[in-house]
């Protein structure tokens, strides 16, 4: 097995939950959801399209990853949508099948927050903003990433729900919501949801402590089954990763 | 003729303490030539609205404590890092915000282009904390054809807007290249639209262009030729954003003594069209 890198695994591992023919959306800061879904296409999933943030490109291939959502490295792409015409897909609901996602807190029913930290009116972090996250729960479900597993960006209940996760409470009145977030995946670990939408722990990565994840999340996960260790990479799925990836940007 | 530099532009199209609308995603496509000569000539905005993510030409106009309230779904400099002007202004409660989502925005800038007073928004957001800490943007609303209560976003007609497309023919039509974003949307809704451009082309060079490609010069009031006005941020297939001197800008806005340096600089950039 070659060496590979946390992210490689990563985004290996958000490959393996797409499936083929999905519609995958994604916003800022593609390189990790932009290389699963090129993984993705190369291996079990021929037919999944995906759409890059602001630039509105459909399952662009450029040669290198780029860092950017918007810029004209994201190219070539067979079509592009414009801007406007993917956020009137958002309120659809029916377009899209995969939102990738994330936040500056991320809480144990999957609600994400990208405004602040703290008060809304006085906050002690301003983050950028929500941008499309409320489209969360219209869309067929979401994966959730971060690269920061630590009990700030994992808490019990974020102080501001800017990405809706799953329902806590009755919730007939959303006959929209759809599955939610279905995987939650972090440089330490792998996380899913049980039946009352609470995360709990699905594998740890090699070298990984359940101990490790325990101690790094700011709730008490829900109790699962067995926690397993996250299958590495292949060599493979490395290759793939690595022939759109020549800058190394998922091995910093 | 509607071409004028940005000085003229800037000094006969944006009344101060009126609203202001910028362009630009991301590190991409920001109108900065038209937005140094507002930091240059220290023009209050009332309202700031931005595209769905703005990044510098938002950032800048806070950090040099312009605005007084922001309209944004998004302020950051995204694989850059947060954005250290908002962040300051808004933790020191000195930026009001009117959250809001990509989803509204889009919405409430075609409500504005096309005289909408308000438009119920789709499913999701009435999920967020989002509408109630925003009253002046969303309130709730009946449907009436079904009774269901929902949301309902304000629509949006900033006084000016400032956007960067590709080019312009000599007879002040303007075309984006391959990426709109929701620049184009947000021009329909202005009320007076200053388009900075990168090259002008010859009368009837636009023709073969797409529909939905283009804005005719009847909606426009001055065109900007500023070419490379985009830096730091860059210009889809023209040139890429400058992470040198983006990283520079993020270093120096961190403490407002270094940052008065720096803005010495950045509004300097533009003097005799050189970088």
């Amino acid at each position: 097995m070659s060496e590979w890198s946390v992210t490689e695994l990563m985004a290996a591992v958000m490959s393996r939950e797409l499936r083929d023919g999905e519609v995958v959306v994604m916003g800022a800061v593609p390189a990790l959801p932009m290389a699963a879904c090129r993984l993705a296409r190369a291996t079990h999933a021929p037919n999944l399209e995906f759409i890059v943030g602001g630039s509105g490109t459909v399952s662009p291939e450029p040669d290198r990853l780029p860092l950017g959502s918007c810029g004209g490295d994201l190219a070539p792409a067979a079509t592009t949508l414009p801007l406007p015409d993917v956020v009137l897909l958002e309120g659809r609901g029916d377009a899209f099948d995969v939102f990738c996602a994330g936040g500056l807190q991320i809480d144990a029913h999957g609600n994400c927050n990208l405004i602040c930290v703290g008060e809304w009116e006085r906050p002690k972090l301003r983050g950028p903003g929500t941008v499309g996250l409320p489209f969360l729960p219209n869309t067929k479900r979401s994966i959730l990433y971060t690269q920061s597993h630590t009990p700030r960006t994992f808490v019990e209940r974020v102080d501001f729900v800017s990405g809706p996760g799953h329902p806590t409470g009755a919730d007939e009145d959303r006959p929209y919501r759809k599955e939610g977030p279905s995987l939650v995946v972090t440089p330490l670990a792998t996380l899913d949801f049980d039946d009352s939408g609470r995360m709990r722990l699905r594998s740890v990565h090699p070298g990984v402590a359940p101990q490790d994840v325990y101690a790094a999340t700011g709730f008490e996960l829900a109790p699962g089954p067995e926690p397993t260790t996250t299958p590495p990479p292949t060599d493979e799925e490395l290759a793939v990763l690595r022939s759109f990836d020549p800058d190394g940007i998922l091995r910093r | 003729m509607p071409f004028l530099d940005p000085a003229e532009a800037v000094e006969r199209f944006l009344e101060p303490d009126s609203g202001l609308g910028v362009g630009g995603m991301q590190l991409s496509a920001a109108p900065m030539a038209l937005v140094r000569e507002v930091v240059r000539r220290r023009i209050p905005v009332a309202r700031l609205i931005t595209s769905p993510s703005a990044s510098i030409q938002a950032d800048l106009l806070i950090a040099a404590g312009l605005v007084r309230e922001i309209v944004s779904p998004y302020v950051g400099f995204e694989y850059l890092g947060l954005a250290p002007g908002f962040r300051r202004e808004v933790e020191g409660g000195r930026l009001r915000v009117l959250e809001i989502d990509e989803g509204s925005l889009t919405h409430a800038l075609w409500a504005g282009s096309g005289g909408v007073p308000f438009v119920p928004v789709p499913p999701g957001l009435d999920l967020t904390d989002i509408p109630a800490v925003d009253p002046e943007m969303f309130r709730r609303v009946t449907d009436p054809f079904t009774g269901q209560e929902r949301w309902a976003v304000r629509s949006l007609r900033p006084d000016t807007v400032f956007i960067a497309c590709a080019v312009a023919d000599e007879a002040a039509n303007v075309a984006f290249d391959r990426f709109p974003y929701t620049d184009r949307i947000m021009a329909l809704a202005a009320r007076r639209l200053v388009v900075q451009v990168e090259e002008v082309v010859p009368a009837g060079a636009l023709a073969d262009r797409a529909p939905g490609s283009t804005l005719p010069s009847f909606l426009i009031d001055a065109v900007v030729v500023a070419p490379g006005g985009c830096h730091p941020t860059g210009f889809p297939g023209r040139y890429e954003a400058d992470d040198e001197a983006l990283g520079s800008y993020l270093r120096a806005a961190r403490d407002p003594e270094t940052f008065g340096r720096h803005l010495a600089e950045i509004v300097g950039e533009d003097a005799g069209g050189e970088r």
